[in-house]
């Protein structure tokens, strides 16, 4: 027993030591933002601060990261509007014109009916009303804005012009990988194949630049709105190939070229205390016709466990997402894997939450209603997705598409039996300066459950994230 | 002491209670660094299925156990992190039950010192280690758990944390079982990747013997309490004695003498998908070889079935284990059906050799032979729209062989054939948005012909409220082998949890 204390002992003044030094030989590497520094500026609930004005970019970021990762705001607006070929703000305004910027209320439903025809149908019937069972999230009032313009950071951009039509597809609409290069594969989608082109600037978003640490904070609700979920989850991020922000460019390292890889993240569990220490990891590759590679650390064997790649069907952790919802839609188009017949079914100007560039839109606890809620005339690309393999889970996915930018913002995927199942929506945080979306607030929905998951998070640039990071070793360190 | 012991137990109690409050966070930030706090309490209670009086069991309430847990992690720096973990475990059975006659009679009583509050410190502080993660390397020093292989349900690979089985085989916490020791771990990811070499981790294992901590065991009623295995043994023409405890003279290592060192190095890697590790161990078994001190006359008392009750002397030691084995795990997607819900089976291989294992005999010696152990295993999610619409069904069927080599014709191995099998079967599934969780779990030992089947019921009513029910149901056809000896331990529990953090 003594000389287990000398060996206790010996720990503490080890790890003293240590942590006296290692700041010295390792400080500046890693930055993040914990979610207790993301909570002291934006609660869960009722807290209507702007957040994005006091955590900003520039406090986050080491001045030479903020400094590389900033750009001209009117070079990348131009540039931008080169690219895709025109403004959001001089494309919107024809349907509804009599709905102008300002506050509305689900009372005003029947004073002004182009609400109605404005609006995504579920976000009208089923969200726009005061708060109360059996889903979190509804909206009583809402704030329309003015259309803003959204670009891509200049990097970005650059690459998309400079490979502007140079991307192809098969001729089942898959892509040809080795005809991809870098930034939005197809700005002015067209042709044929025009919806797999507009699903594929989804698949290649530059959302989130090229490494990045996020934190998220999830509730969950279930159809009384009791809480039922309190979870916390850190994620790190590198985009193998297509890489426009952070170096290395183009693709990540000899690795990602020769396996062809194209994201890698490990996702690891913080809370609650069932789930801490868990870690997942991913990569997918660029073959369509090949599954995600995905392993998971689980805490209560202490091992790294295989799973099976095909899993991507099953509600994770009694959330209202399958893996194949990851980002909102998280599959890719596929020869044989889930394959999708796409079709554009409107191309149109809808009144949808979009970016928020002060965060003041926060979630009350009483009714857990959606409150600063800015809505946003854009115009969009919905795309249903028909699924070809009938014991997919989904029949098919009715998707809005962002024409601007390509950023998914708002999905419905309906069952085998033609009900909706699941449904995302979401508003992502504008970072002007630096031409990118951050993570924001979103809500996923269960409907045939009745259940509703909430996040909130934040993400930065991470140029410290690295394969030790996203990989094996990630998940032995990051694990319990 | 037993006062103390009490207030002890109460003391911590009050202090975790006013401690934690619902409005408790998981994550503080504490002198500009992030702590992870987390815990929770579990209160069970265990049902014998049994209605005849048997002399191992108690007829109604045999088991009221108490789990209060409590882990946090510390960052000093982002790759220096300080993990500590700590338990206390109660039975309150020995509450009770304390002025029963059954109880007493049945000697159970006389296992409260071992059974009603762990509190050695080695069961009190579960684990403390401080893990270092510079560049590509990871170091962890401290009392931990390092577990390998891949089997779910029994110990292949798994075999350099002893296990504590003293208050059964089901329905008990992860930390109540896993006997975290003080190891120096350290491993290092090279970053090497090949066309067919996807990740790679070498990792290195010492044990330094500051504190022997075997696997936990006990026998008799006296000392193992209900958890006791009902041996009988024979005492001559029609008469049988039952077994109780021993005197216990096993040869262990000295703390930090080199006898105890332990060394283990594992390769791990990833190849075309799948998780393949080499592994090499040198060093103690968890559990002695013992056999009867024949020099030693054995104690009697009488049970209150007018029985006698053996308590003899065993000797013995912790013998050397070294193997060299393997693992493989991945899945296979041709192997997917869409009748099935589309997602492939996992299969898990894991396989040793070990040199020169010690074995007690039926001659009352013991023996060196070299061993055969591996077990496949499959994990296969599937989808059953008729029972249930939503949710997949895992369904994880397990094959376990040990072989013994060059096993004798003139004598017996105690408790091994040549070749020994094991199966498991694990089905769950769940409910109202992973509100309910029904889960079967099946064990056969085809030697002793014997099975043990749970089944339970796990409803989360939230993150943090947690009720357990359940059954266990143990049977044996060879008579003192395998479940046989537990035979009349059938129960039914139920636990309920709450969890913070």
């Amino acid at each position: 027993m003594r000389k287990v204390r000398i060996f206790i002992i010996t720990i503490i003044t080890f790890s003293l030591v240590l942590s006296m030094l290692t700041p010295l030989v390792w400080a500046g590497e890693e930055f993040k933002i914990t979610a207790t520094e993301f909570l002291e500026h934006k609660k869960m609930f009722d807290d209507p601060r702007p957040y994005l004005k006091t955590l900003t970019y520039k406090k986050v970021l080491p001045p030479e990261v903020y400094a590389k990762m900033t750009y001209d705001v009117e070079a990348m607006k131009k540039l931008w509007s080169e690219v895709v070929g025109f403004k959001a703000p001089d494309v919107v305004g024809k349907i509804a014109p009599e709905i102008k910027p300002g506050t509305y209320s689900y009372k005003d439903k029947g004073k002004y009916p182009g609400l109605k025809e404005l609006m995504i149908p579920l976000h009208y019937d089923m969200f726009f009303k005061p708060g109360g069972p059996p889903f979190a999230g509804n909206f009583p009032e809402i704030k329309v804005v003015p259309t803003r313009q959204y670009y891509w950071a200049l990097p970005v951009a650059k690459a998309t012009k400079e490979h502007m039509g140079r991307t192809q597809l098969d001729d089942q609409g898959i892509i040809k990988e080795e005809t991809y290069v870098a930034g939005l594969p197809f700005p002015r989608p067209s042709g044929k194949f025009k919806a797999s082109q507009v699903v594929y600037n989804w698949i290649k978003t530059p959302f989130g630049w090229d490494n990045v640490y996020s934190t998220s904070i999830n509730k969950g609700f279930t159809r009384t709105l009791r809480i039922d979920i309190d979870m916390l989850a850190d994620i790190m991020q590198i985009r193998l190939k297509g890489r426009t922000l952070i170096e290395p460019y183009g693709w990540y390292d000899d690795r990602a070229k020769t396996l062809g890889e194209q994201v890698a993240f490990n996702f690891f569990y913080l809370a609650p205390r069932d789930m801490y220490g868990n870690v997942m990891h991913s990569i997918s590759y660029l073959d369509p016709d090949k599954f995600d590679l995905m392993m998971v650390y689980i805490s209560a064997l202490r091992r790294v466990r295989r799973m099976s790649t095909t899993d991507v069907q099953d509600a994770i952790g009694g959330a209202d997402y399958i893996y194949a919802d990851n980002n909102g839609f998280g599959q890719k188009l596929s020869h044989t894997i889930f394959p999708y017949k796409n079709e554009v079914i409107a191309e149109r100007e809808y009144l949808i939450p979009t970016g928020t560039w002060d965060g003041s839109e926060y979630m009350s606890s009483e009714g857990y209603e959606i409150h600063n809620y800015q809505f946003e005339r854009r115009p969009v690309y919905v795309v249903k997705m028909n699924q070809l393999d009938k014991h997919f889970v989904y029949t098919y996915r009715i998707v809005h598409f962002d024409k601007e930018t390509g950023i998914l913002r708002h999905i419905e995927n309906y069952d085998r039996k033609g009900r909706l199942y699941r449904s995302v929506r979401g508003i992502r945080p504008f970072i002007p300066e630096m031409g990118m979306f951050g993570f924001g607030m979103g809500l996923g929905y269960d409907h045939l459950d009745l259940h509703t998951s909430f996040t909130q998070g934040f993400t930065i640039p991470a140029p410290w994230v690295s394969r030790s990071d996203v990989g094996l070793r990630g998940l032995v360190v990051k694990g319990k | 002491m037993e006062k103390k012991k009490l207030c002890i137990v109460l003391g911590i109690m009050a202090i975790v209670v006013l401690m934690v409050s619902p409005a408790m966070a998981k994550q503080f930030t504490v002198g500009g660094k992030t702590l992870n706090l987390f815990g929770y309490v579990t209160q069970g209670a265990a049902f014998s299925l049994h209605n005849k009086d048997y002399y191992d069991t108690e007829r109604d309430i045999h088991a009221a156990l108490m789990n209060l847990f409590l882990e946090f992690d510390y960052t000093f720096t982002d790759n220096l992190k300080l993990y500590a973990a700590s338990m206390l475990t109660v039975d309150w059975i020995y509450e009770l039950k304390h002025d029963d006659k059954s109880w007493t009679d049945k000697k159970f009583f006389k296992s409260r010192d071992e059974l009603f509050v762990d509190d050695e410190y080695w069961q009190l502080l579960k684990e403390i280690h401080l893990s270092w993660t510079p560049g590509n390397c990871y170091f962890r020093v401290g009392k931990q758990i390092v577990s390998w292989g891949e089997m779910i349900g029994f110990r292949l690979m798994d075999q350099i944390n002893p296990l504590d089985t003293r208050r059964g085989m089901a329905d008990v916490e992860f930390e109540t079982t896993i006997i975290p020791i003080w190891l120096i771990r350290a491993e290092y990811y090279p970053q090497i990747t090949t066309g067919w070499l996807q990740d790679v981790g070498l990792e290195f294992i010492f044990n330094p013997n500051a504190d022997f901590i075997p696997n936990q065991m006990l026998m008799g009623n006296d000392e193992a309490g209900i958890w006791s295995p009902n041996i009988v043994a024979p005492l001559g023409p029609g008469r049988e004695a039952y077994i109780g405890s021993s005197n216990m003279n096993i040869k262990e290592p000295q703390e930090w003498d080199d006898e105890g060192y332990e060394y283990a190095f594992r390769i791990k890697s990833v190849v075309k998908d799948a998780i393949i590790t080499l592994n090499y161990f040198y060093g103690r078994d968890n559990a002695p070889v013992m056999r009867p001190d024949m020099t030693a006359l054995p104690r009697f008392e009488v049970a209150p079935d007018s029985n006698r009750i053996l308590h003899s002397t065993m000797e013995g030691r912790y013998p050397l284990f070294r193997f060299a084995g393997a693992t493989f795990s991945r899945d296979l997607p041709f192997m997917r059906s869409s009748a099935l819900g589309d997602v492939a089976p996992l299969i898990l291989l894991e396989t040793f050799y070990a040199f020169d294992n010690t074995f007690a005999t039926s001659l009352n010696t013991f023996k060196k032979l070299d061993e055969l152990r591996w077990a496949l295993g499959i994990d296969w999610k599937v989808r059953i729209d008729l029972l249930n619409p939503r949710t997949y069904f895992m369904i994880s069927p397990q094959f376990y062989h040990q072989k013994i080599l060059n096993y004798p014709h003139d004598y017996e191995i105690a408790n091994l054939e040549d070749d020994n099998y094991t199966t498991t079967l694990m089905i769950n599934t769940s409910y109202f948005h992973n509100k309910l969780v029904p889960s079967f779990f099946w064990m056969h030992d085809l030697n002793n012909k014997a099975d043990m089947f749970r089944l339970q019921l796990v409803y989360d009513y939230s993150y943090k409220w947690h009720f357990t029910l359940g059954t266990v149901l143990l049977d044996g056809r060879e008579k003192n082998k395998g479940f046989d000896v537990f035979e009349n331990k059938d129960y039914l529990y139920f636990k309920i949890s709450y969890k913070w953090g």
